[in-house]
């Protein structure tokens, strides 16, 4: 019998190209201009705004975070903040994955619609959209006047200025990041896999469970760390619908910069912030190959 | 289509989007409708001071001189400019180009940075104090009439230009028939039920309300009794609903969704007026306090800049603004439009009335922001 060549697999592609030899060649010097952009506003700030945050006051050295470690409310806020997030993180993608899953499975002209609608949001103003989730949820709002006028209430639900309406808001305003890259990545997913499986006698569940699923993995790391990321630097939509209770750290970094002038301490939190960022990352990397992700946010030409 | 023609199709149309999304960047300030029509700034009797001129006749600017006057936007900055502004550029012939993002922040970055572009900066209470001497030029005191100033709301490097009161605003179809009388009501919670909007700013008169609720004369305020605020405050954090901004503070209380709010007179007479919202004031202990005219350090316009904050505080066009809204002037001498006088704080002062401690609330502006923020997210 003839040996079965092997069934191509969705594979992230490494930096090499299949002979060996090395992608990067002399057209990568085209990407010099953009280097040079993003280490003048965005590296270099960056590094100044650290240095800052051990030399503003002057000789402050360590003190700005033993400051900020030494203030209840500012930890208290900070580990708020990557709670929020987390939980964000997980109500976008359950409502990511199936919307991904259907936006694969459906016709293309309906699969073109869900994106519209997925897309739509995306492009208009933050604030807008928060605003409008403002006057859906408070006391006053939409939801509660029609189910105080149609009787089913008789006192308002409270479902803003609590941890429901920030994560509501944030999750609706994430979302599109979650659902894009999933959908990148389950489009490359041959459905002859699924298929195969089932011929093997696998049950629908279990076909989607140990074929599709674990093929999806990239786009789920991939859609997870960028609405995780993104969410902890939020700060206006938790404070217009959230109360006070809610605060996330990026809103005490404003106040520091803009009311107290304390530009020393707000450098020292954003330094803080970004390092915590970064042990998530590398937590999360220890758990799921974050190499994986390159795949899914990139095109295999 | 051929790959060239197609690629500068779509860079030429990214090229224009960006320009229309650059372009829309900075709204209007919001327009709201002007107040009813007044027969322009009432002359008030002629001041004995030598520098008389400045007030009525102020000399020309050097051509092309533009001043940057920066505000916090919207109705009150509209008012600022119509009354003060526009006259001004019509007497001297000054350019002005206006900013509505004043901040103290900005000052601070633009002095450090040596870019100063803001020429007269209309900031809060808590600014232009003796410690921030560095980032500000003193006052021109040989122009200013520094003498009609209301006492304490004129230092070296500040001048009121408009006062305005913290009040108890209530919405009188929802507190039952009944008016509250002062800020004990506002926490009370039996007699009054519902929201409470607060002013989310530690030096934005929370705990000076807190503290005259639970019985404290205006006098004994200072220096704060923060925990004793905070213990009352505790009774009422579970309805207290905070706003960031005036706007907010009259959608609030317009829209219902509190029954009373800590409020800027201003604010509360534009729910009312302009908004045709059952909003009435309680103007017993409210705290009278004032925004100030300042001017960066380093600003090339100094001299300029100099004789227009005389010009604007001068008894006859202080009191301009409250033709369009209820600020007070500043200027003893002034006389602000007759239709306004009953919604201005300072016609409501009384015994009860509460005044902020400037000094002290800048010199524990840390300890005060680190309690409420403590206090806040718990």
């Amino acid at each position: 019998m003839r040996p079965v060549p092997p069934v191509p697999l969705a594979r992230p592609r490494s930096g090499r190209r299949p002979s060996g030899g090395r992608i990067v060649n002399r057209w990568a010097w085209l990407a010099l201009p953009t280097i040079a952009f993003l280490v003048v506003f965005f590296v270099a700030p960056l590094i100044l705004m650290s240095l800052r945050s051990v030399t503003d006051p002057p000789n402050a050295g360590l003190r700005n975070y033993a400051e900020f470690f030494g203030s209840e409310a500012d930890v208290r806020v900070l580990i708020n903040t990557f709670y929020i997030a987390t939980i964000s993180t997980i109500v976008c993608l359950v409502i990511g994955y199936p919307y991904a899953y259907l936006m694969n499975i459906v016709r293309p002209r309906v699969a073109g619609l869900l994106l519209i609608a997925v897309l739509l949001p995306f492009w208009s103003s933050l604030l807008v959209r928060t605003f409008a989730w403002e006057v859906i949820l408070r006391d006053t709002g939409v939801i509660n006047s029609i189910l105080l006028n149609w009787g089913i209430i008789d006192r308002p639900l409270t479902l803003m200025r609590n941890t429901l309406g920030v994560i509501i808001g944030m999750s609706q305003i994430l979302l599109p990041f979650m659902v894009l890259p999933l959908y990148t990545v389950m489009r490359r997913i041959d459905p002859e896999l699924t298929r195969a499986a089932a011929n093997l006698g696998a049950p629908p569940f279990a076909a989607f469970r140990r074929v599709f699923l674990p093929l999806s993995l990239p786009g789920v790391i991939a859609g997870s760390l960028l609405v995780f990321v993104l969410a902890l630097g939020f700060y206006i939509t938790p404070t217009i619908l959230g109360s006070p209770r809610e605060t996330m750290i990026s809103r005490f970094i404003a106040d520091q910069v803009q009311q107290r002038l304390n530009w020393g301490l707000a450098s020292a939190m954003a330094v803080i912030l970004m390092a915590l960022t970064f042990v998530a990352l590398f937590l999360a990397s220890r758990v799921v190959r974050i190499r994986d992700v390159y795949g899914a946010l990139g095109d295999e030409s | 289509m051929r790959p060239w023609f197609r690629l500068s199709l779509i860079a030429a149309t990214a090229g224009l989007l960006v320009a229309a999304c650059a372009g829309a960047e900075s709204p209007a300030p919001s327009a709201a409708p002007p107040a009813e029509p007044s027969t322009g700034t009432s002359a008030a009797p002629a001041s004995a001071a030598p520098a008389a001129d400045v007030c009525t006749n102020p000399a020309p600017a050097a051509p092309g001189t533009t001043l940057t006057f920066a505000s916090y936007g919207g109705v009150y900055q509209k008012a600022q400019r119509q009354a003060w502004l526009e006259p001004y550029a019509k007497l001297t012939g000054v350019q002005w180009t206006e900013s509505e993002d004043s901040a103290n922040a900005t000052i601070k970055a633009q002095v450090e940075s040596g870019q100063v572009t803001w020429d007269v900066v209309d900031v809060g209470n808590d600014f232009g104090l003796e410690r921030n001497a560095d980032v500000l030029e003193p006052l021109d005191f040989s122009l200013i009439h520094k003498d009609e100033i209301l006492p304490g709301f004129v230092g070296p490097y500040r001048v009121a230009d408009i006062t305005y009161g913290i009040v108890l605003a209530y919405r009188s179809d929802l507190t039952g028939g009944q008016v509250p009388q002062g800020w004990a009501d506002f926490f009370d919670l039996k007699k009054f039920p519902g929201k409470r909007g607060m002013y989310d700013y530690s030096a934005g008169g929370i705990f000076e309300v807190a503290l005259m609720a639970d019985g404290v004369a205006p006098k004994d305020l200072y220096p704060l009794d923060i925990p004793r605020a905070i213990r009352k405050l505790d009774t009422i954090k579970d309805q207290l609903v905070f706003w960031p901004g005036g706007a907010k503070s009259q959608e609030l209380i317009g829209s219902g969704e509190v029954t009373m709010s800590l409020m800027w007179n201003g604010r509360a007479w534009s729910a009312k007026h302009l908004d045709n919202k059952p909003v009435e004031i309680q103007w017993n202990q409210q705290i009278l306090t004032a925004d100030y005219f300042v001017v960066p350090k380093g600003t090339p316009n100094k001299d300029e800049a100099m004789k227009f904050i005389a010009w604007a505080t001068c008894a006859q066009n202080n009191a301009g603004p409250s033709q369009f809204i209820p600020y007070g002037p500043t200027n003893v001498n002034a006389k602000p439009a007759p239709d306004k006088v009953p919604d201005l704080a300072v016609s409501n002062v009384n015994d009860t009335t509460a005044y902020f401690d400037d000094e002290w609330v800048v010199e524990n502006a840390q300890a005060l922001d680190d309690a409420y923020n403590a206090w806040k997210t718990k």
